[in-house]
């Protein structure tokens, strides 16, 4: 496509278009002065590192406790935000100005998320265009742009995840255009900005070997092989080279992987390993009940705080990284050989979807943040069948629900839920329209009676967690951490639930 | 969004959607945050719900006056008090006497907003809800969500209230309630709303004028057996409102004087002609003809006063003479002979809204702009009360009406003209992203190129110049001999559209009143037709379930005052619904 028109396909934007993205950047601009978690300190700091510092240093400083952790492209990307910084405010990228928190910097910072957003925002127009059915892309395209997963993590908590998931958007885009060396060299670029990404790489490495390199036959295709595997390389190059000249690359990946933490984060991630989690301590409880002995007395201390640090297990055996380890590959081969089978664009978007949700399920310290690795390309398959919407909703619902912690001030609590609610009825109303099947058997009839019923037990969560800690103002301590624990154990039953549920439509489709 | 079946979803996502503005609106700073000693607004409504917890009554008006002395009338005092009791309910040391002065903590914020936001939603909400039922019931689905967002994301009221802080939504909420209840017909309700609102805020007197004139007009339009039984009922109504709000201040609670303290501080006229910098007649002409100097303060009183009164005339003035006008031939001997039921219709008419309601929103418009721009000690926040009728005479207005324009115009100047204020509450960007939110959920592009009339191009030449005066002053620090220089621009680029706006809705109102039935004699029909259609929404309401009882009470209130005027005036009736909806 000439470049003229590709550019003119997105900068032109329907009246609708023109809404959605005037009224949620005002909305965005309201959250200026919002809570900010110290992510927002950590990129100030990165802006400084990558502004006064030479780039031999980047990966050594410790100044600040918060030390460049992500790739190479990343510290590009923060270096070249950092020369309008110096502009606005020198203070800004000043390494020794720790905590900075002025106007100008919030201003400036919060600004950055907004604008590299429109990544996202161009990545789901091109969905629009050329879609089989373009008014249910627009919906789903919507629902990404508005997505609340973005306005807590990015808005308010502080990330750019806006942008990084723009980008994956556009490599899934190229696949589904059947441009998959785009697909390719985008997808390794994103890897280079977050190592995150890594969760999905084994669906796409089956799926470009398997489409691309191959012929439908199983002949290798030498010249697609060697034009990808060139473009990767070149992306690494550009991307470590630098640091792989000056013998740092040790340095690097050092920093990238920290493998010094336990296995569940500060609050539970909403997976396999929380619901491991609360059944120990449920055993505990039975236990000590019975005057058992066999308890692992460090468990005990561990978990009853339910934070910080390595989990112990007090009844249940203890989990060691190689354990999750094995587990996600298992499951993942699974569905990669599904993948093999049937290379279609449809199964590559399951399946990395799969691939990111097995991660997340079964990892070593997931954070609650990687749900969106889920619950973007899930939601390119919304609209599938009712059952694909069934699993998306209730992922969606259970994955923004378990984000909610994050904002754990007062003021960001209405916002959080009355956008998170506006969104809901916005995408989720019309799609099951689109979609709506009748339930056919019995067992379909009671599933989804219980699904709806754990539904609508997310309004009694909300309260409880609201007025839990009014109510038990006075009271002990122990109990503090009892709304997050209840949090984190309700949304994993759902997730773990949608992965089945999507497991399955994937297999057996 | 009716194209996804989403059409009865529309309305609560609206009103869900203004909650979440007006609470992110409420993240950014306060007036007067971390300037002791004396702070801002917000420690002055914070600090009347300290002291009226903690002292008697009769202290409320006399405590430490120049410390954010309590000088609105009782309502406010006795809501401040609500609040205060459950504020220490939850806190204590919000409110603790003397000592919580100043107080800045993260809790103590979120609750003040949250008093705002709630009584908002008690209040405002409601009555918004019930105008857009009430005066848009018989346009479409659409244009009365359009109506409902324009008015709910009004931006100025929400950074003033919520931003800023205020209480103003409920003064405003309570008149709006009196207005919906006029346009049904229950007047004495109504009356008891609006003497609300005044023991809320005594700024609700900017619309007394045109309200009084409006029931009075009423009482002439019913005639001479039922106009004077309707004064009287509406004067007791009144009356028993004021003296259950002031109850506390008079014997035998109180000694008779003790009513002194709240009407001195309720209306200071000890106070300069005008604060800071207004964007009134006072303040510009100020530039020119130094006031002050010229003129004693006395003589500066009555001068704002006589000016005052001539501004709101025309429009008190139009309700009375149309209902004097539209008022049918009395009620004759012969007649009483002839038509037996006269006598009942003109019992139902007490019932029904007059004809002259058409005129309602342009006699509030004249009369609360007048006081804006020409009475004594004017605020840059009380352009929110013209705003009000303006908002809602435009809300039901077409595309590219002349109603629109002015009303979008006026509004994003009104928001222009509390920029200085706004900029020292830090409240820049609340102020560039509601402006723009409301522009585009209302489809009014500012800057696009005029097409039809010379207003388009004033609107154009108005918003560049504020545009050019934020660049400018954004880019140049004024010269030393003028520190004011910006502000003092403002106000002369804000004044002469006010100024215009106050003519136009004088030049409204007259015609309006025009097309009620002429300038002419008085009319000499019988509303004897209306009586049908009277009945037959009357059933069809009680009829109805609840949710539809709204909407035939909004269809009666429109079709029936418009309804006997087009009977009596047929040849008119365009003109006639169209001054309602504003279309032209």
């Amino acid at each position: 496509m000439p470049k003229l028109s590709l550019w003119r396909s997105v900068i032109h934007l329907e009246p609708a278009e023109w809404d959605i993205l005037i009224v949620s950047t005002c909305l965005k601009l309201l959250l200026f002065p919002a809570y900010r978690s110290t992510d927002f300190e950590v990129h100030r700091n990165w802006l400084s590192i990558t502004h006064s510092l030479p780039i031999s240093k980047w990966y050594y400083d410790t100044t600040s406790e918060w030390t460049l952790d992500y790739p190479p492209f990343f510290a590009y990307f923060e270096k070249l935000m950092s020369i309008p910084a110096y502009f606005i405010d020198p203070r800004i990228v000043d390494l020794n100005n720790l905590n900075y928190a002025a106007w100008s910097v919030v201003a400036y910072q919060r600004t950055t998320v907004i604008l590299t957003e429109l990544v996202l925002g161009a990545a789901v127009l091109r969905f629009i265009r050329g879609a089989t059915d373009p008014t249910t892309q627009r919906i789903i395209s919507a629902s990404l742009f508005l997505h609340p997963g973005f306005l807590i993590i990015d808005h308010i908590h502080f990330q750019y995840n806006g942008f990084m998931f723009g980008i994956l958007l556009w490599s899934i885009l190229m696949a589904r255009n059947d441009n998959k060396l785009a697909s390719g060299f985008l997808f390794a670029v994103l890897l280079n900005f977050k190592h995150i990404y890594m969760y999905l790489a084994p669906a796409y490495f089956i799926y470009l070997l398997r489409s691309f390199c191959l012929s439908p036959s199983g002949a290798l295709l030498p010249a697609r092989f060697i034009a990808l595997a060139n473009a990767v390389i070149l992306v690494f190059l550009v991307s470590l080279g630098p640091f792989l000249l000056m013998g740092q690359l040790p340095q690097l990946l050092s920093r990238l992987f920290p493998f010094t933490r336990g296995l569940n984060h500060a609050y539970w991630a909403p997976n396999a390993w929380a619901l491991v989690t609360a059944a120990d301590r449920v055993l505990l409880k039975c236990k000590s009940a019975l005057g058992s002995l066999a308890v692992n007395s460090s468990g005990v201390a561990s978990t009853s705080r339910g934070l910080v640090g390595d989990t112990v297990f007090a009844v249940i055996p203890n989990v060691k990284p190689i354990h999750t380890f094995i587990i996600t590959i298992a499951f993942q081969a699974i569905y990669l050989v599904k993948l093999w089978r049937t290379p279609t664009y449809k199964s590559f978007l399951t399946a990395l979807t799969l691939c990111g949700y097995t991660s997340f399920m079964f990892g070593w310290h997931v954070h609650e943040k990687a749900i969106l690795l889920v619950l973007v390309p899930l939601s390119l398959l919304a609209a599938e069948n009712h059952a694909y919407f069934r699993t998306f909703l209730l992922a969606s619902v259970a994955g923004i629900f378990s984000l909610f912690p994050l904002l754990f001030t007062a003021p960001e609590t209405l916002i959080k839920v009355i956008y998170s609610v506006t969104w809901a009825i916005f995408i989720f109303i019309p799609l099951h329209r689109r979609v709506y099947e009748f339930p056919r058997s019995l067992p379909f009839v009671i599933i989804d009676g219980l699904e709806k019923l754990y539904l609508a037990g997310f309004i009694l969560l909300q309260a409880f967690v609201t007025f839990f800690p009014v109510a038990t103002r006075q009271s002990s301590a122990s109990l503090e951490f009892l709304p997050l624990m209840l949090t984190s154990v309700y949304c994993s039953v759902g997730l773990v639930w949608a992965f089945l549920r999507l497991s399955v439509l994937y297999l057996r489709g | 969004m009716h194209k996804h079946g989403m059409k009865s979803w529309v309305v609560p996502c609206a009103v869900l959607g203004s909650v979440g503005a007006k609470w992110a609106v409420g993240l950014s700073s306060y007036s007067g945050q971390g300037t002791p000693p004396m702070y801002g607004d917000y420690e002055a409504q914070r600090h009347w719900m300290e002291l009226t917890i903690h002292l008697p009554v009769r202290e409320w008006y006399k405590y430490d006056l120049q410390y954010w002395g309590l000088d609105y009338p009782p309502l406010t005092a006795y809501v401040s008090w609500l609040c205060g009791v459950v504020g220490s309910w939850i806190n204590p040391a919000w409110f603790a006497l003397d000592a919580s002065r100043g107080i800045e903590s993260e809790g103590s914020k979120v609750y003040m907003r949250t008093t705002v936001l709630i009584l908002d939603t008690l209040v405002y909400l409601p009555a918004l809800l019930l105008f857009v039922r009430a005066w848009h019931a018989n346009r479409s689905f659409r244009t009365q969500e359009t109506a409902l967002l324009t008015l709910l994301l009004q931006p100025a009221l929400l950074v003033v209230d919520f931003g800023h802080f205020q209480y103003n939504s409920v003064m405003l909420g309570l008149t709006l309630l009196a207005l919906n209840c006029f346009a049904t017909g229950r007047d004495l309700l109504g009356a008891f709303f609006f003497v609300l609102s005044l023991g809320f805020k005594q700024m609700a007197l900017y619309y007394a004028p045109a309200i009084g004139s409006y029931l009075l007009g009423k009482c002439l339009y019913l005639g001479s057996v039922h106009g004077p039984r309707h004064f009287v009922n509406l004067a007791v109504v009144t009356g028993l409102t004021t003296l259950v709000l002031f109850l506390p201040f008079l014997p035998p609670l109180a000694p008779l004087a003790a009513i002194l303290d709240p009407i001195t501080r309720i209306f200071p006229f000890n106070r300069g002609l005008f604060e800071d910098k207004v964007a009134n007649f006072w303040c510009a002409s100020d530039v020119l003809i130094k006031w002050r100097r010229r003129l004693g303060p006395k003589a500066l009183v009555r001068l704002a006063t006589a000016l005052t009164v001539l501004g709101f005339l025309p429009g008190a003035a139009g309700l009375l003479y149309s209902g004097w006008r539209l008022n049918p031939q009395p009620v004759t001997v012969d007649s009483m002979k002839g038509d037996k039921d006269t006598g009942d219709v003109r019992k139902a008419a007490v019932r029904e809204p007059a004809p002259i309601m058409a005129l309602l929103p342009y006699a509030l418009l004249t009369s609360s702009m007048s006081f804006f721009l020409f009475s004594f000690q004017v605020h840059e926040k009380t352009i929110l009360l013209p705003l009000m009728p303006l908002t809602l005479l435009l809300s039901g207005a077409g595309e590219g009406s002349e109603t629109r324009e002015v009303g979008a115009l006026a509004s994003n100047v009104a928001m222009f003209s509390m920029w200085p204020l706004l900029q020292r509450d830090g409240l820049g960007v609340p102020y560039v992203a509601l402006t723009v939110l409301w522009n585009r959920l209302l489809g009014y592009n500012p800057f696009r190129i005029p097409s039809k009339s010379y207003l388009q191009y004033l609107a154009l030449g108005v918003h560049s110049t504020c545009v050019l005066l934020h660049i400018l002053e954004a880019l140049f620090t004024p010269p030393a001999r003028y520190p004011d220089l910006f502000p003092v621009l403002n106000v002369l680029v804000s004044t002469p559209v006010f100024g215009l706006v106050w003519l136009w809705s004088v030049r409204r109102g007259v015609e309006a009143g025009w097309a009620l039935g002429g300038l002419g004699s008085k009319s000499a029909s019988t509303p004897k037709p209306a009586k049908i259609e009277v009945n037959g929404y009357d059933d069809a309401a009680t009829a109805s379930n609840k949710q539809s009882i709204g909407r035939e009470a909004g269809a009666r209130a429109i079709s029936l005052g418009y309804a006997q005027g087009r009977r009596r005036h047929g040849h008119r009736n365009d003109s006639i619904s169209s001054v309602l909806s504003g279309v032209n």
